[in-house]
């Protein structure tokens, strides 16, 4: 797992270094560009930083005890995109390059950094193909919690080769894929990936271990508010456990967003999702591993009302709550709940709380070191994201949708 | 054929027009305008005692010649036009589309050309989800009919008609555009000329002309065009949806549009918490509008069309400002006159050899057929002269001898955009 995790400083030296000696060239290029003409350059970033109170205290996998109060700045990131137009068979060819902290317990420090998104990706009207590492090909609902990683055992479908010391290699993955669309509305998604692994030192560490298809929904980002389902999809995935490890998962989710009150100023929506696994024959949890390979039913569930006065987001309360429970391990529940805060300051500059419990049954306590958590965390987030030589329209936007020109 | 570059007299075959004399319909959102006296008896042509040169000077050249606010009666000519407001793909160049607001789906617009006394009745229609109007700029309308949003007329909605009526004058080259968000909307393609000719015009008594040209410069940035277009049709597409919710309407409502009744209004909003959009842009840095392509009559250069002449004739060129920066036009191997501006004849041509066209204004020279070749025409400012920064570009054309071979010139032109 070390190999992806390069301290920020080390990185920040090799770009200092490129900028400063011009006529290095880090790779050879086949077929030499024309000079003078930039891509466009898109600069995103996501700052998280909190103060968080954990009682208990939480425990390492080698068993270390952490302390009670701790700042954590895990989930933040930033990312490098490079786009053009391709002006010999259109599209748009793109490159990015993006790193976010994690709060790794395989890191004597409790942070790390992770190479998050590295994918290059080529665009036509009717299809997007991807290649790289980016968000696992399954992710689908994303649910209002502070960080992206929390409540994650609900939220998506699980790594089954994570040692679950980072709990960020549920997120991401390496893959090929390729996402067909009708209208920009429907999308058929196949891919195939590696998932990360980290429990198998030593062994098949990069080989493709997971396929799947998925088939998704998404309305016009405008109507995103005020239609009733703007968001719903379902997928499959296999994923090639080896027989020693109960044999391979066949893992099924759906989920959906459901506007309960769709309005641009008080906006209340529903975000349901449920991922069933089946097919994997363990009968009892003897790592944190086991516990994402044994055939289980997760549901997550949220509630959210974001207030926009005059149409401009003010603020949004959200309660996400998350059950999940195994087929064929005994008094192996586990329940979670969060209720996050936020309050808009200025352009991309939130004030940020959120409270959460979970509570696991004995059998999923027992690799996890404890059966009850609670934390509380305040503190602040800053996304921003900027386009330099903007020359490219978004895929998906209305123009796109409406007319289905070729995205310029 | 392109009505832009055309002889005189070219009727508007775009639009469903339609003459007819006698009792006119008065449009419902005009009715008012009965309420005020008319002329009696309009004062003469605006050319008439100026059909030669020198124009002798009229302190009251600038009241209009039929009071504005008056109403069609029998017997006079009304002509009746149907202009749609489409979005469409428009080719600037070989492998350059933008996305535009097209009047009649053409840009520019559909050249109006009438008789000036003569009166207008335009059913505008907007096919668009975005608010659009019609500014007559230059004619004197009645001030309802002027087409300024939220100012004169309520902006026209997605599927809504709103009809203009008035009369056309004074005599002389005008155009129209969009005023609605007119940053955008006139990069995006709303603009067209309006000509009204003079039965008494003194270029034509000075230098008679068969051929004439008219000519809309402009420019435009695809890639602010590109976004604000988007954005405006996410608001669209909200306010479409809006329509089948009454709940909706009454949230959505003119404030979250940025609309208010009255000053104070808008400060008690901000005091409410709205937020206006320069509060929020002030926030960081916003882009600034950077045009990359320079326009004859929505095309660059190479694909302009060019102007014929023969030796020994005069054409007339009718130059518009129809962008937001001027453009100052060269013709190499002739001086040309500078015979009116923003429509009304000048008090005596003038020789140039490049004349500035400013933005909002309009500029009629005559170039007399002195020189047989094939010549350059185009903005002298330089930065125009490209397509999206690389020269030969941008806002150039050729006055084209019809007649140059026989003259001895063999010179063929090789359309040049480099590699």
């Amino acid at each position: 797992m070390k190999n992806y995790q390069l301290p920020v400083l080390c990185m920040l030296s090799i770009l200092a270094t490129a900028a400063i000696t011009p006529n290095a060239r880090a790779q050879h290029t086949p077929i030499p560009a024309q000079p003078g003409i930039a891509p466009q350059i898109e600069l995103d970033g996501v700052g998280i930083g909190t103060i968080e109170l954990r009682t208990p205290r939480n425990t390492l996998t080698d068993g270390t005890k952490l302390s009670t109060g701790r700042i954590n700045f895990s989930d933040s990131a930033l990312l490098l995109g490079v786009s053009e137009r391709l002006y010999r068979q259109g599209g748009i060819g793109s490159f990015v390059l993006g790193a976010t902290t994690t709060d790794s317990s395989l890191n004597g420090t409790g942070t790390g950094l992770l190479l998050h998104q590295l994918y290059l990706n080529y665009s036509i009207p009717s299809l997007e193909a991807t290649l790289g590492r980016t968000d696992t090909a399954t992710r689908l609902i994303d649910f209002p919690t502070l960080r992206g990683d929390d409540l994650v055992e609900f939220t998506a479908p699980l790594d089954p080769f994570s040692s679950g010391g980072d709990i960020q290699e549920h997120r991401y993955s390496n893959q090929a894929a390729v996402t067909f669309n009708s209208k920009l509305r429907y999308f058929v998604n196949l891919h195939a990936q590696h998932l990360l692994n980290s429990v198998d030192a030593g062994s098949d560490q990069t080989g493709l271990n997971s396929y799947g298809i998925s088939f998704r929904y998404m309305s016009p980002p405008a109507l995103d508010d005020i239609t009733r389902i703007p968001e719903w999809g379902v997928g499959y995935e296999r994923q090639e456990i080896p027989a020693s490890h109960g044999g391979a998962n066949n893992v099924l989710y759906a989920g959906m967003v459901y506007n309960i009150n769709p309005d641009p100023v008080d906006r209340v929506d529903l975000r349901l999702q449920d991922v069933y696994s089946t097919g994997n024959n363990l009968a009892t949890f003897t790592s944190i591993t086991d516990t994402y390979r044994a055939a289980a039913n997760s549901i997550a569930l949220s509630l959210r009302w974001l207030h926009s006065p005059f149409g401009t987001p003010g603020f949004q309360v959200a309660l996400t709550g998350g059950y999940r429970s195994y087929q064929s391990v005994p008094r192996s529940d586990t329940f979670a709940l969060a209720l996050t805060g936020i309050k808009n300051l200025g352009q991309g500059f939130d004030l940020v709380a959120q409270y959460t419990f979970q509570y696991r049954a004995a059998a999923y306590a027992a690799p996890f070191g404890g059966s009850t958590d609670n934390s509380f965390q305040l503190g602040f987030l800053y996304n921003f994201t900027n386009t330099f030589n903007h020359h490219l329209g978004a895929r998906r936007s209305l123009l796109n949708l409406q007319h289905q020109y070729i995205p310029d | 054929m392109n009505l832009y570059s055309n002889t005189i007299m070219n009727t508007a075959k775009f639009m469903n027009r339609r003459r007819f004399l006698g009792q006119a319909a008065a449009a419902a959102g005009t009715a008012a305008l009965c309420t005020q006296q008319a002329n009696a008896n309009p004062s003469s042509d605006s050319n008439a005692e100026n059909s030669s040169w020198p124009v002798r000077f009229q302190p009251d050249a600038t009241r209009p010649r039929w009071y504005p606010r008056d109403m069609p009666k029998a017997g006079e000519v009304v002509h009746e036009y149907k202009i749609e407001i489409d979005l469409i793909r428009h080719e600037i160049l070989p492998m350059v589309e933008t996305y535009a607001y097209a009047y009649n789906k053409m840009v520019p617009g559909p050249v109006f050309r009438v008789k000036e006394g003569d009166w207008i009745k335009v059913d505008f229609h907007n096919n668009t989800h975005d608010f659009h109007t019609i500014h007559w700029h230059g004619i004197e309308v009645p001030c309802e009919m002027d087409g300024v949003p939220l100012g004169t007329q309520y902006p026209v909605g997605y599927q809504q008609t709103f009809q203009y009526l008035f009369r056309a004058q004074p005599a002389g080259t005008h155009y129209y555009h969009c005023h609605n968000m007119t940053p955008l909307h006139v990069q995006a393609g709303m603009y067209g000329a309006f000509i009204v000719e003079s039965d008494n015009d003194p270029v034509k008594a000075m230098f008679p002309y068969e051929r004439e040209y008219t000519l809309a410069l402009s420019e435009i940035d695809t890639n602010y065009v590109r976004e604000q277009l988007n954005a405006m049709q996410q608001m669209g597409e909200v306010m479409d949806y809006m329509n089948g919710s009454p709940k909706l309407m009454e949230k959505m409502n003119g404030k979250m549009m940025g609309w208010f009744a009255s000053r104070e209004d808008f400060v008690q909003a901000v005091k409410n918490g709205y937020i206006p959009p320069y509060a929020q842009s002030m926030s960081g840095y916003v882009r600034p509008i950077q045009p990359n392509f320079f326009m004859i009559n929505g095309k660059s250069y190479p694909m302009t069309d060019h102007l014929h002449i023969r030796s020994g004739e005069n054409i007339r060129v009718r130059l518009i400002g129809a962008g937001m920066m001027p453009h100052f036009m060269h013709l190499h191997g002739h001086d040309f006159w500078h015979v009116c501006q923003d429509g009304a004849v000048l008090a005596s041509p003038i020789r140039h050899n490049t004349i500035p066209v400013y933005p909002g204004c309009t500029t009629d020279i005559v170039i007399q057929g002195t020189n047989p070749g094939c010549w350059h025409f185009h903005d002298h400012s330089d930065i125009s002269n490209m397509n999206n920064g690389v020269s030969p570009g941008g806002m150039m054309t050729m006055l084209m001898y019809d007649d140059a071979e026989q003259a001895g010139f063999h010179f063929k032109e090789i359309i040049a955009v480099n590699t």
